[in-house]
């Protein structure tokens, strides 16, 4: 195995902070996505307290109707583009060239621009709340004509998600040459690790439709600055328009937000069932299948607006339940008749799977049209946002971590406090977040201040706070456990889990170039078919 | 071996899971009968019975995978070092799987489509006309209702006025039983008009000429709210709806004329 | 060192991974000038008449749009502009065609010349805005005539920037007929560039 300490050059000592500033290996920018997300994982999760606090007793003044609107649209604003959309992106850097066989990213300097937009972005954008009229209130969505109206944070929100989105697509290009042309011999497009797949397509989405997202960035910000009419009727404009085009971006968005999450929990329910993954064939084109339909679905956002065609929208919206049904269905019948583990990846793996079912589940009765009048902008809604994407990428993002923490840090995160990590964050979990389904659809709406206690809404409210509160003190024992693990020496062998891929080939941490070799690849488990000396393949 | 000192945390690990699953499993049941009002128009009944139907279907797929899930977990887990079976797939069983939800999906979208058509074929010509304006942060409500009935003139001006504002939430006065037609007017931002009891909301856009027209069937008082994001207040814009008889109605409309200004009133 | 190996190993007449990735941030782009349009023909389709003379009328009245606003574009110059941009893509694809041949000579020329005349079109363009009666607060019409046509110009300018660079490297003999994928690179962005032009030209100024 080979050193994990590089003996320094005599006389010059290069101080840390510039190697990693300067760095542009894909392994350091992916431990600084890695860093920087979890950052804001954690503020957008403050914010949240903050909303779960205003919201805990009916007429509670804890926060003015300003600065609820500010603090909700900030929160889901560094869920969403500083938390989930770039986390992917540092689980991405550092593993996908490992899981190829590659020595780095295709462009290894446009990767770091990649990363190098995004703290900037997160500094712009929460540097609303200094400005005055303070920070974006129009909820991460920003429908004008409303967003046409606000304050100076909402350039820099504007500002913001164009940089980031600049970012992203740069970086899902980066991604696409990447897989398209590094991949080690032997290594077929069909034997690439489902990881890479769903980094694969979610590339592909980011491509197409974080530029449109960018047009519509462009045209609010013209109205905004330049006296344009794009969103204004009084100047000919469409108020509708907005929604359109945010949407046509933002709901291929959230499968950018759960597809590579999918590919984490594909990794893992393998290794640790001790089975391929099931109909990998079929979990692919199931990938491709949700990007595709993906395109098709946005107005679904938009039924209430009375202004696109219902019942295509809603038709293709029930649509994409079936691949994505294809896909827990696979992940069942990999489990089924394993031999199955419970470490604490697998642990996350499998909340993610009984969890994100729900969210689906919850999303489809949004497609029934005629339901959905009912379930629109209320807390039913905000329960699915959860669901798919606390239940789903959330859970999926600590699944990664424990998985290949011992891979990027050479150091193994303990059982037993990831055991009481998750449970606390699955009991906080569903406290917080199925009241809100009953709150929903007992018409409580969304993006309310504050509510009557005429409404009986209080005794659910409540619970939700105290579930949010436990998910907050569920964090403690998982900061306990990666500050330990960095206090103990890396320990960790190439291959702690009996994994199958190209990752764990090498050390841990790999060095510098990845890989000294790679083995023959027969199939998408080459590692697999080494144990068993045999080619595998289907 | 690992797998003997894990065994008791992950039995609890494992209990926890299920107990989780069960108690969820047990909310969703109940909200069956509980969780969504039934509605109180006609359109409200229609898609309060879809509503159910996706309930009952989204439990069924709910409890199936779940408890295959739970099965999995206690029945799969490792037991010795013997690798088990490398099954890499079956085109049968996943062609079962892809089929099945097709079939559920369509069935829905089916149903769904029939309720969309009745909820949106709307009557003509309404009983009473309503033109519902948002603005920043409250509702005016205005009747035409000069004809009364049968040859009503919707386009007349209204003839009752109200004006709400946050410390004094208006009220919607509506007839049970006969079609109110409501016209969504905005001049500032987009709003959204929502009954609670309607199980319906329609977007209130400025450049957009929304309607949609119910027939309540239940005297009473409900609540309604803005559900769209529309700035600083939106939480404010509350209002109630209050379902009366004809008489009733009639008797407010009275009311509310008389104590216009006469000098609206010249003949 | 198998994963080097594969690295290293480029096939001949296959796109480079520089090339494939601008290819990809080229599809990118299009998608932008997508947007941008789906946002006109959403606006037209919406209005009562287009250009919506009815909402300047009521824009007057209401005393946001200045009386002498008139909705209207001059169309000779758009045309010759129209002429002079799509001759720098022949002039530019020429220019590739000679450095193919080995001819560094022809590859400075055409590029040089292809840069002339997109530097003629964007002077051409802020000619005709400073003549237009109308700004881009005037109805929604004029808000996307700017955004479209503005938003075009500046990407002549970044690939006329771009030329310039390779100008520069072409007269510092950094080309040859074997490698010269920075001015095929420079070329698709100009083609790109000059089809976006096409379809915007028919659809503001021809289609109106
Ligand atoms: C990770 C993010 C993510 C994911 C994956 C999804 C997935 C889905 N979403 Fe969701 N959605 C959001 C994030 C996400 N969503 C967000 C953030 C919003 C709110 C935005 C805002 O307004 O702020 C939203 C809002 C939203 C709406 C608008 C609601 C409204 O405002 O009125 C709708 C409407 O149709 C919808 C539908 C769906 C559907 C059908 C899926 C499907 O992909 C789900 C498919 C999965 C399953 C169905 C479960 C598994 C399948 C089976 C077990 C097979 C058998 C099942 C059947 C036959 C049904 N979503
Ligand atoms: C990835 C996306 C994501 C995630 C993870 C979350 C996580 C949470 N969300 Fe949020 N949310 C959204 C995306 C997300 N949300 C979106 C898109 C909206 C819609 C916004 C809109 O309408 O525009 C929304 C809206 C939203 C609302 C509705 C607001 C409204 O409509 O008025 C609420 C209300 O309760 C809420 C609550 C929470 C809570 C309690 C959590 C918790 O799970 C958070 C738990 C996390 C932590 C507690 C942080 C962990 C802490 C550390 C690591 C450091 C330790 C520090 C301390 C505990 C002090 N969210
Ligand atoms: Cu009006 Cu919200
Ligand atoms: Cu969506």
């Amino acid at each position: 195995m080979a050193t994990i300490t590089l003996p320094k050059a005599k006389g010059y000592e290069r101080p840390l902070i510039l190697d990693w500033i300067t760095t542009v290996d894909h392994k350091k920018l992916g431990i600084l996505y890695l860093y920087v997300s979890l950052f804001f994982f954690a503020v957008g999760g403050i914010l949240a307290l903050l909303v779960r606090t205003q919201l805990a007793v009916a007429d509670n003044t804890f926060l003015s109707n300003q600065a609820y609107n500010q603090i909700f649209t900030m929160h889901a604003s560094a869920m969403l583009f500083l938390f989930i959309i770039p986390i992917w992106a540092g689980f991405g850097n550092y593993v996908v060239p490992l899981q190829i066989g590659a020595p780095d990213m295709a462009f290894p300097r446009i990767n770091a621009l990649s990363f190098w937009l995004f703290p900037p972005a997160g500094i712009v954008m929460f540097s609303g709340f200094l400005v005055s009229g303070g920070s974006a209130s129009a909820g991460w969505t920003a429908y004008s004509p409303l967003a046409r109206t606000l304050g100076t944070g909402m350039d820099l929100w504007i500002i913001a998600v164009a940089m980031l989105g600049v970012s992203s697509t740069i970086g899902a290009a980066n991604f696409l040459v990447t897989m398209f042309r590094m991949r080690a011999p032997g290594m077929t497009m069909f034997r690439m690790p489902i990881f890479c797949w769903t980094v694969l397509v979610t590339s592909v989405l980011q491509l197409l439709a974080t530029p449109v997202l960018a047009s519509a960035l462009v045209m609010l910000f013209i109205d905004r600055n330049f006296g344009g009419n794009f969103f204004d009727p009084n100047g000919g404009g469409n108020a509708v328009l907005w929604q359109n085009v945010f949407w046509f971006y933002s709901h291929p968005a959230v499968y950018i937000m759960i597809l590579p999450g999918m590919g984490i929990i594909s990794e893992i329910l393998p290794v640790f069932s001790r089975k391929p993954l099931f109909g990998y064939k079929a979990f692919v084109f199931a990938t491709m299948g949700i990007g595709g339909l993906g395109f098709s679905v946005w107005a679904h956002h938009m039924f209430t607006t009375g202004a696109v065609l219902k019942p295509w929208f809603g038709f293709m919206t029930f649509m994409i339940g079936v691949p994505t049904g294809v896909k827990i269905f696979n992940w069942l019948g990999t489990l089924w008749r394993g031999s199955i583990t419970f470490e604490t990846p697998m642990l996350f793996a499998l909340g993610f799977l009984s969890m994100f079912l729900i969210g689906g589940i919850n999303g489809t009765f949004s497609a029934a049209v005629p339901v959905d009048f009912a379930l629109h902008d209320t807390y039913f809604v905000v329960a699915h946002i959860h669901y798919v994407l606390f239940g789903g990428s959330v859970f999926a993002v600590f699944a990664g971590l424990y998985y290949w923490f011992p891979k990027i840090w050479g150091r193994r995160l303990n059982e037993k406090l990831g055991q009481f990590h998750f449970a606390l964050m699955f009991i906080g979990f569903n406290l917080a977040f199925f009241p809100m389904h009953l709150l929903g659809l007992d018409g409580m709406p969304r993006r309310i201040a504050t509510y009557n206690d005429y409404n009986n809404w209080e005794l659910l409210n409540f619970i939700s706070t105290l579930g949010a509160m436990l998910i907050g003190v569920g964090m403690i024992p998982f900061i306990v456990n990666v500050v330990q693990a960095f206090m103990r020496p890396k320990d960790q062998p190439n291959d702690p889990w009996g994994a199958n891929t190209l990752e764990w080939w090498t050390t841990s941490p790999p060095p510098v170039h990845n890989f000294d070799d790679t083995p023959e690849i027969h199939s998408e488990r080459p590692l697999f078919d080494l144990r068993q000396g045999s080619p595998g393949g289907h | 071996m690992p797998t003997t000192r894990m065994r008791r945390p992950l039995r609890r690990a494992l209990f926890l899971v299920s107990v989780a699953a069960l108690a969820l499993l047990t909310f969703a049941t109940a909200s069956a009968q509980s969780g969504q009002p039934k509605g109180i128009t006609d359109e409200a009944r229609d898609m309060h019975t879809l509503y159910v139907f996706t309930l009952v279907m989204a439990v069924v797929v709910f409890v199936l995978v779940e408890a295959a899930l739970v099965y999995a977990i206690v029945k799969f887990r490792k037991k010795n070092d013997v690798l088990p079976a490398q099954t890499h797939g079956s085109t049968i069983i996943e062609m079962i799987w892809t089929g099945i939800p097709v079939l559920i999906v369509i069935s829905l979208f089916t149903y769904s489509f029939i309720v969309l058509r009745n909820v949106e074929n709307d009557p003509n010509p309404a009983a009473v006309v309503i033109d519902v304006t948002g603005f920043q942060y409250q509702w005016e409500f205005a009747y035409h209702l000069d004809a009364k009935g049968a040859n009503l003139d919707p386009d007349s001006p209204p003839t009752i006025t109200q004006i709400g504002t946050a410390a004094d939430e208006p009220i919607l006065r509506i007839p049970v039983d006969e079609p109110i037609e409501f016209r969504l007017k905005s001049n500032d931002v987009i709003h959204s008009f929502y009954v609670r009891d309607f199980l319906y909301k329609l977007d209130v856009i400025p450049g957009r000429d929304n309607r949609f027209t119910v027939t309540a069937r239940e005297e009473g008082t409900y609540i309604g709210q803005c559900a769209e994001l529309c700035g600083l207040n939106h939480a404010l814009m509350r209002f109630q709806i209050e379902v009366m008889s004809r008489e009733k109605f009639n008797e407010w409309v009275a009311s509310e004329s008389a104590a216009a200004s006469p000098a609206a009133r010249v003949p | 060192m198998a994963a080097h190996g594969a690295v290293a190993e480029q096939h001949k007449g296959e796109l480079s991974n520089g090339m494939l990735g601008f290819i990809l941030f080229i599809a990118s782009e299009v998608m932008f000038f997508g947007g941008l349009f789906s946002a006109y023909f959403i606006a037209r389709a919406d209005s009562a008449q287009w250009p919506p003379e009815d909402v300047l009328e009521q824009m007057k009245l209401a005393g946001t749009a200045a009386q002498s606003v008139k909705l209207e574009l001059e169309f000779v110059l758009p045309l010759i502009a129209t002429f002079i941009l799509v001759s720098s893509s022949v002039t530019m694809q020429w220019a590739v065609m000679q450095i193919q041949k080995g001819s560094r000579t022809g590859l400075i020329w055409g590029l040089f010349i292809s840069l002339v005349l997109g530097l003629t079109f964007l002077t051409m363009q802020m000619y005709d805005y400073t003549q237009l009666p109308f700004s881009s607060g005037d109805t929604v019409w004029a808000t996307s005539f700017y955004t479209l046509t503005g938003f075009h110009g500046a990407h002549v300018a970044g690939g006329a920037i771009f030329m310039l660079v390779c100008l520069v490297r072409a007269m510092n003999g950094q080309f040859s007929a074997a490698h010269h994928e920075a001015v095929e690179a420079c070329s698709f962005y100009w083609h790109f560039v000059d089809v976006v032009w096409i379809a915007l030209f028919t659809t503001l100024y021809v289609v109106g």
